[in-house]
């Protein structure tokens, strides 16, 4: 499918981002067809390129290397704006006079402070859509506090209410924050699309990355406003046994067991051939069998530890068990044969590596499935298509522009 | 139903007919002014029995999951399993913008209410479903449920301490993205089927929307790196220092991926502690430099915090412009004076619990908010206005069918 055939085609998307809460939003509309420009500078590098090869460290920074690059950014158009000259702020502008969408999650206030604020955007545009993405949004004690997306998560409870009980906490270490804000900042700009669609009215949006976060711990929240702290339950749960992860065959290697409900933990006995724990009478309820964790989860792995996980979970699928295989990156990609018939992963060309494997775009939209037209590229690569093009900057404004600085070139990737 | 004013998807209809799995794309829609009818069975949706309860007290309305989950939505009920209540689903089907769905693959269909079967009468119609493996491929028709999404996602691997079994994060944060991300794609289909007139289904799968949420640690680096990240504790492989440090009373989480942010921490470890060695030069520069040191910054950096209180170096740390922040409990979070000065928490009535507490937006807009315009409804509570008022029948149809048991 053509991209402009795409359910976003036509959208047109300006970014002031850094990190991945930002970017991430930008990334997924690309891939819908949208065309997203992102404004970066050599100044400020964002993190993500602040990449160095493992297997060739000589080669130092390499910021158009990156895979996370390619995970966050592909699809986009990059330009290189000094936000600090004036000249640069006009283009800034004048990109987002021609845009629907302009999204941002620098610091709180430091769009404002270069004269990018939401205020002077949506003079320029007035149906403009514009969302800013922040730690703590435009309020509150201290908004300006810095912040990466794991320091939201041990804020907002949902580190201190995950691991085992004898922890203090667990924490996911790929800054679930950032893709959480992404995905919610996502489905915000898109409420405000369809509102525009019908109204003619765009609108500002402040998202609070740390609000977000605590929503998604919203029943445990609203217990703890009643006085009562949530337990951290491990991969346990409240409400079924058995519910855990269980040691396989081979190094670190894992699979989790559930049984939904008690025809389901008869069949699981069936498969670990343990006839003697189907017939106990006080495992045949859900009551009993969380009362007996102990018990059960040791018949279990008892079982699992003779054989690799993703045969244990085989086994036990076919039975009609609820299993999985605990997949690290290496599993996803070479044993999932589902993902792989499912069109999972996808290979794109890449400038520098001629192709890489990008992490797939979850969002299921089986009319128009969305592509990624290119990797990340290096900052500021499309400079001269965006203002000459798009812009309609004359030749000699765009080299006087080059000149003053207010488009950066060149610089180190 | 009249529309929610001043909501920007007022006017939009969505049938939901889902558990935990999905249940919480329709809430995503409803706060934000969508009219979400959740059809649940006769004698209650099985999501309402899912601790906790209000007060540990079981109870049809008690289960703060239910209850925070199906804010503003109305609630009719019908059962799919007699023909009656197919012919009553097929006609509310028939009556919406978008159908939220986590029913095994081609149940629908086969209910005669699937996109297929509404193809040729709601060309338009964008129906999507939420299930652990998705429509199609060898695990379409797999068990799932949050555990197993954490697991087969890549998520679990790397979350935990390196000597535990790896653990899934708390509140089914995998059915959660799978939901969000299931809600932005809604959108999208609607944007394209209001601009085409063609519909779509959409395939969620939950274990494709955790791999791309935990996607960091995902294939892209290994097959970049040739490295398997594993799990590490509260630290982040890509970036050092960071993880949790002990204060005297708590703990602090600090996270360092710029090489300016390294700066300003080694400098105050200098001023606090004297430290000559953390000033080095070799430690400088982006976080890879830092990595084969990570222990040893790590003595560092405790050397300093656990002499403080956590709102010590929380704010002399950010006043020196360095990520670090307080390792809250759900307790310490909900009392906070961030939350608390903007007035995150809000009070909801409901009849069967009276006013409680729930979690607000996780976005404010300018013209058309997020709002809780009506608690998670009782068990068929809106079976009169939409049967009768909406769908067009009668006293008597209503009668008879609640007669037979179908509503």
């Amino acid at each position: 499918m053509r991209l402009d055939e795409q359910a976003l085609a036509g959208v047109r998307v300006v970014e002031f981002t850094q990190g991945m809460a930002g970017p991430w939003i930008g990334r997924l509309m690309a891939w819908c067809g949208a065309e997203v420009i992102r404004v970066e500078s050599h100044k400020v590098p964002g993190v993500v390129r602040l990449y160095v090869p493992p297997r060739s460290p000589e080669l130092g920074v390499q910021p158009a290397l990156s895979p996370w690059f390619t995970d966050w950014d592909a699809g986009k158009l990059f330009v290189a704006l000094d936000l600090k000259r004036p000249e640069g702020v006009d283009l800034a502008k004048q990109l987002t006079e021609r845009a629907d969408i302009v999204v941002e999650n620098h610091r709180y206030g430091a769009m404002a402070k270069l004269g990018l604020g939401a205020d002077v955007l949506t003079a320029v545009k007035p149906d403009l859509i514009f969302l800013s993405s922040s730690a703590f949004g435009e309020s509150g004690p201290h908004p300006q506090y810095v912040t990466w997306g794991p320091n939201i998560e041990a804020m907002s409870g949902l580190a201190a209410l995950s691991g085992f009980p004898e922890r203090d906490c667990a924490m996911t270490q790929y800054a679930y924050p950032d893709a959480l804000s992404a995905l919610h900042g996502l489905f915000a700009i898109l409420c405000a699309l369809d509102h525009r669609e019908r109204t003619g009215e765009g609108q500002r949006i402040s998202l609070s990355q740390l609000e977000t976060t605590v929503a998604m711990i919203g029943p445990a929240m609203m217990q703890q406003l009643t006085g009562t702290t949530p337990p951290r339950l491990g991969n346990g749960s409240l409400h079924q046994a058995p519910h855990g992860c269980y040691r396989c065959l081979g190094d670190d290697s894992w699979c989790v067991v559930a049984a939904s409900d008690d025809a389901m933990w008869q069949r699981l006995c069936e498969v670990i051939e343990r006839p003697d724990q189907a017939a106990k009478a006080h495992l045949c309820d859900v009551a009993g069998r969380l009362a007996h964790t102990f018990e059960i989860d040791e018949a279990i792995e008892a079982w699992t530890c003779q054989r690799p996980a993703q045969e244990a979970m085989e086994r036990l699928q076919a039975a009609g068990v609820t299993a999985g295989a605990v997949q690290n990156a290496e599993d996803q990609f070479q044993l999932d044969t589902h993902l792989a018939q499912r069109g999972y992963f996808e290979t794109i060309p890449h400038l520098v590596k001629g192709e890489v494997v990008a992490c797939g775009i979850a969002l299921g939209l089986t009319a128009t499935p969305g592509r990624t037209s290119r990797t990340g590229a290096a900052v500021g690569e499309d400079n001269e298509h965006v203002f000459r093009d798009l812009i309609g900057l004359s030749a000699d404004a765009y080299a006087d522009a080059v000149q003053s600085g207010a488009i950066e070139i060149g610089g180190p990737g | 139903m009249k529309a929610a004013a001043g909501c920007a998807l007022s006017g939009r209809r969505v049938l939901e007919i889902a558990d935990e799995t999905g249940v919480y794309c329709g809430k995503l829609m409803a706060d934000m002014g969508a009219d979400v009818i959740k059809v649940e069975r006769p004698g209650g949706d099985a999501t309402r029995r899912i601790p906790p309860f209000l007060h540990d007290r079981p109870g049809t309305d008690r289960s703060l999951f239910f209850l925070y989950m199906n804010t503003n939505k109305r609630s009719v009920s019908l059962d799919m399993e007699q023909q009656a209540g197919r012919s009553l689903l097929h006609r509310l089907v028939r009556s919406v913008d978008i159908v939220i769905e986590t029913l095994p693959p081609g149940r629908l269909d086969e209910l005669g209410a699937g996109f297929e079967s509404m193809r040729a009468e709601r060309p338009d119609l964008v129906v999507t479903s939420i299930t652990g493996f998705g429509q199609i491929g060898p695990h379409a028709s797999w068990r799932s449920n949050d555990l197993v999404a954490g697991a087969m996602g890549g998520a679990m691997y790397v979350t935990g301490e390196a000597d535990d079994p790896p653990v899934n994060m708390a509140s089914a944060q995998n059915h959660l993205m799978a939901s969000t991300t299931a809600a932005s794609s809604s959108l999208i289909a609607l944007l394209h089927a209001g601009r085409t007139g063609v519909g779509q289904q959409v395939d969620i799968s939950v274990q494709e929307t955790t791999l791309a949420v935990s996607h960091i640690t995902g294939v892209g680096r290994w097959l970049e790196d040739g490295l398997i990240p594993r799990r590490v504790g509260t630290a982040l492989t890509a970036s050092t220092p960071s993880g949790a440090y002990p204060c005297r009373d708590g703990q602090i989480y600090l996270m360092v991926n710029r090489p300016a942010h390294w700066k300003a921490l080694a400098k105050w470890i200098h001023e606090e502690t004297g430290n000559e060695e953390v000033l080095l030069p070799i430690f400088e520069g982006p976080s890879s430099n830092r990595q084969e040191y990570r222990e040893l910054i790590d003595l560092f950096i405790s050397d300093m915090t656990k002499e403080h209180s956590v709102e010590e170096i929380f704010h002399e740390g950010q006043r020196r412009h360095i990520a670090f922040t307080p390792l809250n409990s759900t307790e310490q979070a909900a009392r906070g004076d961030h939350l608390q000065s903007r007035g995150y928490f809000i009070e909801v009535d409901h009849p069967a619990t009276g006013p409680i507490h729930y979690p607000s937006a996780p976005y404010r807009f300018e013209r058309t908010p997020w709002s809780i315009r009506r608690p998670a409804p009782r068990v068929g509570e809106h079976n009169e206005e939409v049967y009768l008022g909406e769908l067009g029948l009668d006293a008597d149809e209503l009668a008879s069918l609640r007669e037979s048991g179908v509503v």
